[in-house]
């Protein structure tokens, strides 16, 4: 969607652990859910 | 070409200060996510910078990632926060950007902004101001920032398309948008997506 959008040179970090010892992490869990950084640039 | 939306984005959002405005009124009271110092460590925020800081400052944070460990701000440069929360990411963002740079935090939730305000007067900041907005309208001018950050809040709003379109708005060419949000790895059932409890419980 980054993309779709006009972003260009999109990169994503390694995925973080959000919800571990959270009371959603069972739900976490079920859906493989975690948190990543994004970066994208406006085209100069 | 537009998509039809998963959820009603006007509910959905209305939901979301819901859940919000009792962060910012009571962060410490439990809530399917961490907040405050402890979710700062797990999400492997700097330790030392947020050491420094406050608890006014940290204990509302409730972020999903870290949106500074794929590159630090650059000094002098002008940065917008998406949902600012408490304030902890325009914190430590007016740190790396200096006394040159400039961060607005755009909330829309007075509590939130009632707490980031308060912090950022207490701590002498003079690099920081806090608007009240959505995200999918930011009362900021076009093309005026260098940077949009973000964290935890993209994925709550139902149109992303548009926030997308927003940042891309008030980014200067060359400009970038660094933030962190959730993914799920297996596929999440047509009839939860539409459930708006699900996207903030």
């Amino acid at each position: 969607m980054l993309e779709q959008s006009g972003f260009i040179d999109v990169r994503i970090g390694p995925p973080v652990d959000t919800f571990g010892g959270a009371g959603g992490e069972s739900k976490a869990r079920l859906f493989e859910v975690f948190g990543y950084a994004f970066l994208a640039h406006k085209a100069k | 070409m537009s998509e039809a939306l998963t959820v009603d984005a006007l509910a959905l959002r209305e939901e979301v200060k819901t859940k919000y405005r009792a962060v910012a009124v009571e962060p410490y009271s439990g809530y399917h996510f961490h907040t405050g110092r402890p979710l700062a460590q797990q999400l492997g925020y700097d330790e030392a910078v947020v050491a420094i800081l406050p608890d006014s400052a940290v204990e509302a944070f409730a972020g999903v990632g870290n949106p500074f460990s794929l590159g630090r701000l650059k000094p002098g440069e002008r940065v917008v926060d998406l949902g600012s929360g408490g304030g902890l990411d325009c914190f430590i963002a007016a740190g790396q950007v200096g006394s040159e740079g400039h961060v607005v935090g755009v909330d829309m939730t007075e509590e939130m902004l009632g707490r980031s305000r308060a912090a950022a007067a207490a701590m002498g900041l003079r690099n920081v101001e806090f608007r009240q907005g959505v995200i999918e309208d930011l009362p900021v001018e076009d093309g005026s920032v260098d940077v949009v950050i973000s964290n935890g809040v993209i994925n709550l709003c139902a149109d992303k398309r548009q926030v997308f379109a927003e940042a891309m708005r008030v980014l200067k060419p060359g400009g970038r948008l660094q933030f962190a949000g959730i993914a799920n790895g297996r596929e999440i059932p047509a009839g939860a997506l539409r459930n708006i409890d699900l996207w903030t419980d």
